[in-house]
């Protein structure tokens, strides 16, 4: 109980900071951000738990995983709204609405809020127990305590630190990423890069056939080297970057672009100067939140990259074909097939090395798959908390699915199952490793 | 009907339309997402088939168009404010000031000078300007984003492709009546982006039967179509024997293999063979393609085994326990592809377009912005507007030191008067 009481505190201190941010950007509602905070996190909490127990537990993390997708393209929309609503014409600009500093907003903001930061929370209990009701309770209990504290803290804070409803988006959207991205199943950040270094192979294919550009075949190599630098990870790393802290750069634009109150009509100038100084000294007080949001964008990103996991990867385990070409891996003996761990081989021959493995997927059913994908670099796998990893790219493969083609998934080697264990032809798997291997040089060579 | 009409208007006038538009299509490509990995590509193709999404897409350059017009509007409105003693309607100037003296404006005309400002006055008005306005800039920016997106519309919406195997001697299309393909010429390159040039020389293209050359880059047009070479090629007339094949095989065959190294397979059919061939690497290290000069490997399979392996140059042939291999005529190959699209041509002259407006704007804006200010008495009031592109801060504190000298002199002259 303990051990998991420690795993959730970066969890339980994002969602104090969470009702802190919110009841100082509804400086006015206070009971209003308080009461629903605390109902948010409850029904999070609850519902987090009837989700476990309906659902498989790979289809819950997705959905809550969705979930904070949701909030982060919320974000966006509001940071681009932000900084629309700063560049327009001071004459023209529109008032913000009323709406956002009323009650309804003040409730419906902090629920959600303390709903999504409920569910990550309960994520983070370990996979048997993120469906008891007794770990729950402890989460709830000990939320319950950070949210007193939280109040208590937010009476002493300068009343100069306040928060815009951009601000306090921005703030709120960065704790839940922080607080997901130590759930390697709930991280953004890898997923995102994945979907970034294929939407910039895609973008640029596109463009080259939509454009009528000669195909690499006619381009000078040199060329086709900074051109293939697009198709490399380090894009989708910096990319993902970009689009990571674009909403909190955004934000601290729009607010260092604010226009300044109108002051000519006044005709003292020191009156000017002093309305002048004291409108720039807020809109720098304004730049805090951002700032730490921005930071906290940061954090979420460097525990993403080296997250406190330790992936199992066994050296692999060298083995031969019979004189038929027939690979057999024992079922039982040395190594436990049947364990739920990845169990990986290496097959020399001809100067080639294949690397597969075997693992027993939660369903019961043995799957033997190339240590590759049929999209990145063969770097291989390794095991961790549910999931296969892909080391090339960080995309996380639910054991559910491993053994079905696709995507990043591990290639799928036929194979047939029998009382001894299990049987491979090696040809087969050689000229599979080969096929996958030539496809995926093609990225690291920058092919398009 | 006008309350639609200004709807529709602020629609395509405003600032908001293009963010809200591609907000929209960023969630369409989100839920492409979750059910493809060709997300793109899908995104792509589903926009060129939905009404409602070209619909959408279409807001972009209309919502362009509509801001060029509104903007220019704006900025002739400003310019014959400057120019007129009249009061300049709301919205023109970032800040207007009304002092309610009476004070002749003209006053301040040696001052704005002074501070480095032309200036230009007329009964009881003032106009002072400084550095040279982003509008022409601006104007080029939003032409180049219509062309952008006109180009895109069109390209999603009438972009259509027709593959043509062109092989030299042959018509370029299955159509008797289009033009002979004359010669396909590839050699190296002197340029710095591309390293080879490949020429298409066809006959019959153009009315007069004049030849014409089509090379690579950029893509000339045939019958208004693109022509967009793909990939390189060879077509090989094979004539295959072996001793339990009857008939002999004869066929033309395309083969994708332009270089040394790269196979393709020839399936025989109604037989269980086929034949995997590669050009052979000549010794000089020449391009066996560009030259001519081809000899063709093969390894000859039944199911999964190997046969036999030999070679044998255009016009030769090989011979071997039974199979009879001939190759009697070979004529170079592209793949290409004939392209009718309208959109391309925009697209390119939006990326020219944005450059010159980058050109126009980035000095401008950071070494002589725009500012501007106008004074104009009225009955017993005084209205000042001021307006700045860049270097606001310093342009606000002249624009309120002359409302402060308005005031400070009509107070000394009704002293005075008193006096």
């Amino acid at each position: 109980m303990l051990a998991v009481a420690v795993k959730l505190v970066p969890q339980l201190l994002c969602f104090a900071g969470i009702v802190l941010v919110l009841l100082r950007g509804f400086p006015g509602r206070r009971p209003v951000v308080a009461t629903s905070v605390g109902c948010g996190f409850l029904l999070g909490a609850a519902a987090t738990l009837v989700l476990y127990r309906s659902f498989p537990a790979a289809a819950s993390l997705a959905v809550i995983r969705d979930v904070v997708g949701a909030a982060f393209l919320f974000l966006w929309g509001v940071s681009v709204t932000a900084l629309y609503r700063s560049t327009g014409r001071a004459a023209s600009q529109p008032a913000a609405p009323r709406f956002l500093d009323g009650p309804i907003a003040a409730g419906s903001g902090a629920l959600l809020a303390g709903f999504t930061a409920a569910a990550i929370c309960a994520s983070r209990l370990p996979g048997a127990e993120a469906g008891q009701l007794p770990a729950l309770l402890l989460v709830m209990v000990a939320a319950a305590v950070l949210l007193f504290a939280a109040l208590a803290l937010e009476k002493v804070l300068p009343a100069s630190f306040t928060a815009s409803p951009a601000s306090l988006t921005v703030a709120v959207v960065a704790l839940l990423l922080f607080s997901s991205s130590s759930i390697i199943r709930l991280d953004l950040f890898a997923p995102l890069t994945m979907k970034v270094m294929k939407f910039t192979h895609d973008f640029v294919h596109q463009f080259f056939e939509s454009m009528l550009i000669p195909d690499h075949l006619f381009i000078r190599s040199y060329l086709w080297g900074y051109i293939g630098l697009l198709f490399g990870k380090e894009v989708g790393f910096w990319g993902g970057l970009v689009i990571w802290f674009t909403p909190a750069l955004l934000i601290l634009l729009a607010v260092s672009l604010e226009p300044l109150p109108l002051v000519s009509h006044i005709r003292q100038g020191a009156q000017r100067r002093k309305l002048l100084a004291g409108a720039i000294r807020n809109r720098r007080l304004r730049l805090v939140l951002p700032l730490i949001a921005t930071l906290i964008l940061g954090a979420a990103i460097y525990r993403s990259r080296f997250p406190s996991v330790e992936y199992w990867d066994p050296k692999p385990l060298r083995v031969t074909a019979t004189a038929s070409g027939e690979i057999v891996i024992p079922r039982k003996g040395e190594i436990d097939l049947e364990d739920g761990k990845l169990h990986k081989y290496l097959f020399k021959q001809g100067g080639q090395e294949v690397r597969f493995f075997v693992l027993m997927t939660p369903a019961g059913k043995l799957t033997v798959d190339l240590d590759a994908c049929a999209i990145c670099k063969p770097d291989g796998y390794g095991q961790a908390e549910g999931t296969v990893i892909c080391y090339y790219c960080k995309t996380l493969i639910p054991l559910e699915t491993v053994g079905k083609p696709g995507g990043c998934n591990p290639v799928p080697v036929n194979f047939s199952e029998k009382p001894d264990g299990v049987h491979l032809d090696s040809v087969a798997l050689v000229n599979l490793w080969s096929s996958t291997v030539q496809s995926t040089t093609r990225v690291k060579e920058g092919g398009k | 009907m006008k309350r639609l009409l200004h709807a529709i208007l602020a629609v395509l006038t405003s600032r908001a339309t293009a963010p809200v538009v591609m907000g929209l299509f960023l969630l369409v490509y989100i839920g492409i997402a979750f059910f493809t990995d060709e997300t793109l590509v899908a995104l792509i193709a589903l926009t060129g088939k939905n009404f409602f999404l070209i619909a959408l897409f279409a807001l972009l350059p209309l919502n362009t168009a509509g801001r060029m017009v509104a903007e220019t509007l704006r900025y002739l409105g400003r310019r014959r404010a400057l120019g007129s003693a009249a009061a300049p309607p709301s919205g023109l100037f970032d800040e207007a000031v009304e002092l309610p003296v009476s004070a002749d404006p003209t006053r301040l005309e040696e001052r704005l000078r002074g501070a480095g400002y032309r200036t230009r006055s007329s009964q009881g008005a003032l106009s002072a300007l400084r550095g040279f306005n982003t509008f022409p800039a601006r104007l080029l920016y939003l032409a180049a984003t219509f062309c952008l997106f006109a180009g895109i519309l069109i390209s999603l919406t009438m972009r259509t492709s027709l593959r043509s195997t062109v092989i030299e001697g042959e018509t370029i299309l299955p159509d008797p009546g289009s033009a002979m393909v004359e010669r396909i010429v590839l050699s190296e390159s002197k340029g710095k982006i591309l390293a080879k040039n490949l020429e298409i020389e066809l006959s019959g293209a153009e009315p007069g039967d004049r030849s014409r050359i089509y090379g690579l880059y950029p893509p000339s047009r045939y019958q208004g179509a693109f022509l967009y070479p793909r990939y390189l090629g060879v077509g090989i007339l094979l004539r295959f024997s072996a001793p339990d094949l009857f008939p002999a095989f004869e066929e033309f065959c395309i083969l994708n293999i332009s270089r040394p190294g790269k196979e393709a397979t020839q399936p025989i059919a109604g037989s269980p063979y086929r034949i995997v061939f590669s050009l052979a690497s000549p010794e000089d290290g020449s391009d066996p393609y560009a030259t001519g000069r081809m000899v063709f490997l093969f390894k000859l399979l039944r199911d999964k085994e190997v046969v036999l392996n030999g070679s044998a140059p255009v016009g030769g042939e090989f011979s071997k326990d039974g199979y009879r291999f001939q190759f009697p005529d070979a004529r170079r190959v592209v793949i290409t592809d004939l392209i009718r699209d309208y959109g391309v041509t925009l697209i390119w002259a939006a990326f020219a377009v944005y450059l010159a407006a980058l050109l126009l704007w980035l000095p401008v804006r950071l070494f002589l912005p725009r500012r501007e200010m106008f004074f104009r008495a009225g009955g017993d009031s005084t209205a000042g507007y001021s307006r700045a592109e860049g270097g606001r801060r310093r342009h606000a504190g002249v624009f309120q030191e002359a409302l402060d000298l308005l005031e400070t002199g009509h107070a000394k002259e009704v002293l005075h008067k008193v006096q």
